[in-house]
């Protein structure tokens, strides 16, 4: 039976093509290849954010807890235990899996502001935790020394301490995720997730352990943000408490609505890229850009909440209204 | 005994934190009663209120020098009133602008709401680091009220004192404007039956922007009273929307006095913490939210609540 969804979508072959070319032209336009590189970390961290959000319709407004435990165990486990790519990042993954699951537990049956609140409460208390616990966490300072470790695949070897080495890497790493996610959503589970979203009392009542899905969304979801939090840690060659913070956790939302989230699968993407992009085209100008997003973000939610993507959606829906209209007027025409 | 008198003076502290906190999930409860969301704002414009009221008495900049020059000379106290009768109001008309921004999510899935609020106060916090940046200020109080005084033998804190007593003034006169006047009959029949009272002609757009304006120059008053005991930073928002939350979870969604009682529950659990584990003091209050939304989510008076979507 063919895989609902298929495997690869039009849109996902553009989008691996802009981003695989990336590195080529990203001088071009005046930005970084760093840039892309946080990019590509951030949109990973949001797609996993999108799937509790856009496709559960769970507001987590704590998920930077996870990107930083991510980064977190990354770190320790190079520095104390084992400094190997792959033990490493899948340490990162299993810890936000670990504490996702945790925390899933307590919050499972909850949604709307009582599971908004509860991801507040534990997103600050595991940030608490990382400032105070200083003699694991460094603290304030952040977990520093954090090297790129070289990517083994048996057959050969590659150095990630460039930056366009690092860029492939998180690269191959957005389309496996991208491959993945896209999977789950349209698998049998993802539909139930939807289902969820629209209603779950429904979803209930048609026999689905509600409870259960919601828990596996959210742990799968902090999982998929903890990887992120381990590129993060490669990339910024640390581990830092501010990750963790309120507000990032709060730009992780802003930028999965902004960009049509709650409509698209490519919307958390699209908000990313608008962000980062906004941030060093305005930030060099003005220090209120960051102001200007969260309006933004206001104004996306009161008056287009499906966001870019939506406005994207609306203008190839009403593209081929016109085509159809054409036609129809051409065979009226010759008839 | 010896440990009980120790804990006195933290035992006080807490006693005048409930009361604030009890005064913020009054105002919050308000909110909740006549509007169909939860106001994640809350706790920023808190926030707020005590810059406001920081700017209000010590002016940085902007307005002519003579002016403040002969402002800041004025004796303190004079100053003080001014902040304390300003900065809610100020604060108020924030509010109802954020309440004329929520009126295009009603009727829709609540989620819109509770995000559009919480962009809210992410963005009333950003701006509040912009313009006051993101250092720890300070509120400079009449020396009447602040220091210390012996009673027995422990000291205790003169302007905790005076919040606790100005907080239970505050409650006292909500509590008669809400019982006593022709104004709280309505704010309490809105929260009962919005579409009722519509029906019976009231302009309910109007009284729930008012509403929202009372509830949060309510919670501004909080975060002036609050300020010198808890400092102000940007962040101080979160810290004062948590504690909130739970109070009006564990009273009991519409409950008056069970939101005081609540409150001074509370304030007793992070003041106690506060004198054994002082990191530990904020980090309660999660800890506090998290046991309470798990084991009692319908309060101590049990009834199922407008919260549970």
């Amino acid at each position: 039976m063919r895989a609902l969804g298929g495997w690869v979508t039009p849109q996902m072959l553009v989008a691996f093509a802009v981003f695989g070319s990336l590195p080529f032209w990203i001088r071009e336009v005046g930005l970084h290849p760093y840039l892309g590189i946080e990019i590509l970390v951030w949109c990973v961290c949001a797609l996993g954010f999108n799937l509790l959000l856009g496709y559960t319709g769970l507001p987590s407004f704590g998920h930077g807890a996870y990107f930083g435990i991510g980064a977190y165990a990354f770190g320790l486990v190079q520095l104390n235990l084992f400094p190997n790519l792959w033990v490493c990042l899948l340490a990162a993954t299993t810890a936000g899996a670990a504490f996702g699951g945790l925390v899933g537990v307590f919050i499972a049956h909850r949604r709307g502001i009582y599971f908004a609140l509860m991801t507040i409460a534990f997103g600050q208390l595991f940030f608490f935790i990382a400032s105070k616990w200083t003699s694991v966490t460094r603290g304030e300072d952040g977990l520093l020394d954090i090297k790129r470790l070289p990517a083994d695949f048996g057959l050969a070897r590659f150095s990630l301490t460039r930056n366009d080495a690092l860029y492939w890497f998180c690269l191959a790493s957005f389309v496996v995720v991208t491959l993945l996610l896209w999977r789950v959503i349209h698998s049998p589970f993802g539909k139930v997730l939807r289902a969820v979203k629209q209603n779950e009392e429904r979803t209930a009542f048609l026999g689905y352990n509600v409870k259960l899905y919601k828990w596996t969304s959210f742990t799968l979801s902090c999982a998929i943000t903890a990887y992120a939090g381990g590129l993060l840690a490669m990339l910024q060659g640390g581990a830092f408490v501010q990750t963790m913070s309120l507000q990032w956790s709060g730009i992780v939302v802003l930028m999965a609505i902004v960009g049509g989230g709650f409509v698209s699968f490519w919307g958390p993407v699209v908000g990313v890229v608008v962000y980062f992009v906004a941030r060093d085209l305005l930030g060099a100008f003005t220090e209120t850009w960051q102001l200007w997003f969260g309006l933004l973000f206001m104004a996306s939610v009161m008056f287009k909440p499906e966001g870019i993507a939506g406005l994207f959606q609306d203008l190839v829906r009403w593209l081929r209204a016109q085509r159809g209209a054409f036609l129809r007027a051409r065979a009226v025409g010759a008839g | 005994m010896d440990l009980l008198l120790h804990l006195l003076p933290h035992l006080v502290n807490g006693l005048a934190l409930g009361l604030l906190f009890a005064l913020v999930a009054l105002g919050f409860m308000l909110i909740i009663g006549v509007m169909e969301v939860l106001n994640l704002a809350h706790g920023s414009l808190f926030a707020l209120g005590a810059y406001v009221a920081v700017a209000l008495m010590t002016p940085d900049g902007g307005l002519p020098f003579e002016f403040m020059r002969a402002y800041c000379a004025l004796p303190i106290v004079p100053r003080y009133v001014a902040a304390l009768v300003l900065a809610p109001l100020i604060v108020a008309a924030v509010g109802m602008i954020l309440e004329l921004c929520l009126r295009r999510t009603y009727g829709r899935d609540p989620l819109y709401g509770l995000l559009l609020t919480f962009g809210a106060a992410l963005v009333i916090e950003e701006l509040i680091r912009l313009v006051w940046g993101p250092g720890e200020r300070q509120l400079p109080v009449p020396r009447g009220i602040s220091g210390g005084f012996l009673l027995g033998d422990l000291i205790y804190s003169t302007y905790r004192f005076y919040a606790s007593a100005f907080a239970i003034g505050m409650i006292g006169v909500l509590w008669l404007f809400l019982e006593k006047t022709p104004y709280g009959a309505l704010i309490k029949a809105g929260a009962h039956d919005s579409e009722m009272v519509r029906a019976l002609g009231v302009n309910l757009p109007r009284l729930r922007l008012l509403v929202f304006a009372f509830g949060t120059a309510l919670a501004a008053v909080a975060g002036v009273t609050m300020a010198p005991i808890w400092g102000i930073r940007p962040h101080v928002g979160v810290d004062a929307v948590v504690p909130a939350f739970v109070v009006i979870v564990l009273g009991g969604v519409g409950s008056f006095w069970g939101a005081v009682i609540a409150g001074l529950l509370v304030g007793m659990v992070v003041g106690l913490t506060g004198a054994y584990a002082t990191d530990w003091s904020l980090v309660s209050m999660y800890l506090l939210l998290i046991g309470v939304v798990t084991f009692r989510a319908r309060g101590l008076l049990g009834k199922k609540s407008v919260l549970e979507v």
